[in-house]
């Protein structure tokens, strides 16, 4: 496998699943009670996200989304037993490293049209990318999770690309 | 909920938005927490937090995302479209502070402005660097 020395922290077989989708595609219609509590508890109360006449007057064709919140929308609940004492999803790493933890990075996004509610949504998950690197701290590996959120006729509306640190 | 809206031709490299300031309580992240479906323990577990190695229970990057995003639709104003933004959560944030958030335009074409913008803590360290294109109406297109 290229780049992959006795040191590296991404075994071949996860190197090897770079452009995968890493779980079947989900889809969702986006209600406007998750919408709005997502608002609410982010602090975000602008009206084009509650108000019909609000959202009309700022030339959208209905309530809109917070354009982060569609990653939320899709979302998908587990059974308790599913979730570790750490509050993880247990079994939601598909991806196998040598490494001991995972935090948040940050996040590329493109909005090309605005989610209402009540769209129909599907969201596809790849591996978009997987490199180590070396930091202050010591090598750590960047995962990147592409995810493309599409309307029922296959119009996409955003793309993001999450950032996982591990280490 | 911005009172004024910008307009792409009025905006040169260097404009200077307005400093937001956030300061998120416990309840807060337990409610993000909640609406997110996020049952990760550090976000409201403090003793589990502090077992992870945080000094308390920390504010979720992607929380600290969507800030910036309201941060950017805000300014942007009711005709604004964010076409895009990224951000990189650098350090961890604690609840019951004050964070900056601020921005600057770094490029206009068009109706494209281009706006570098981060958060930092009251001391000046940036937690959270980012980037925003946001689409505006120009005045002189009627």
């Amino acid at each position: 496998m290229r780049g992959v020395s006795t040191t590296s922290l991404i075994p071949a077989e996860t190197a090897a699943r770079v452009g995968e989708l890493l779980a079947p595609p989900v889809t969702v219609t986006v209600t406007a009670e998750g919408s709005q509590r997502y608002a609410q508890a982010v602090g975000d109360l602008n009206p084009i996200y509650f108000d019909e006449a609000a959202a009309r007057a700022a030339g959208y064709r209905s309530v809109v989304v917070p354009p982060t919140y569609v990653a939320y929308a899709l979302v998908q609940g587990r059974a308790l037993h599913d979730i570790g004492t750490d509050g993880l999803f247990v079994g939601d790493q598909p991806i196998r490293l040598e490494v001991a933890r995972i935090m948040f990075g940050g996040e590329e996004w493109d909005f090309v049209a605005p989610v209402h509610v009540g769209d129909v949504i599907t969201g596809e998950a790849r591996l978009a990318a997987i490199d180590q690197k070396d930091g202050s701290k010591g090598p750590f590996v960047r995962i990147t999770r592409e995810i493309t959120y599409r309307t029922a006729s296959g119009e996409v509306v955003a793309r993001t690309r999450q950032i996982g640190i591990a280490r | 909920m911005s009172a004024a809206q910008p307009y792409a031709d009025e905006l040169a490299p260097g404009a200077v938005l307005p400093t937001v300031l956030r300061n998120a309580s416990r309840v807060q992240l337990f409610l993000y927490s909640a609406a997110t479906w996020n049952p990760h323990r550090i976000h409201y577990d403090v003793d589990y937090a502090r077992f992870e190695g945080h000094p308390d229970i920390i504010v979720h990057g992607p929380l600290q995302g969507a800030w910036l995003s309201q941060y950017v639709t805000d300014w942007a104003g009711p005709a604004g479209r964010m076409r895009s933004l990224q951000w990189q959560n650098r350090a961890s944030a604690l609840p019951e502070r004050d964070y900056e958030f601020h921005g600057r335009v770094t490029a206009v074409d068009g109706d494209l402005v281009t706006l570098e913008v981060w958060e930092q803590d009251p001391d000046g360290n940036v937690l959270m660097p980012g980037e925003a294109v946001v689409q505006l109406p120009r005045r002189d297109r009627g």
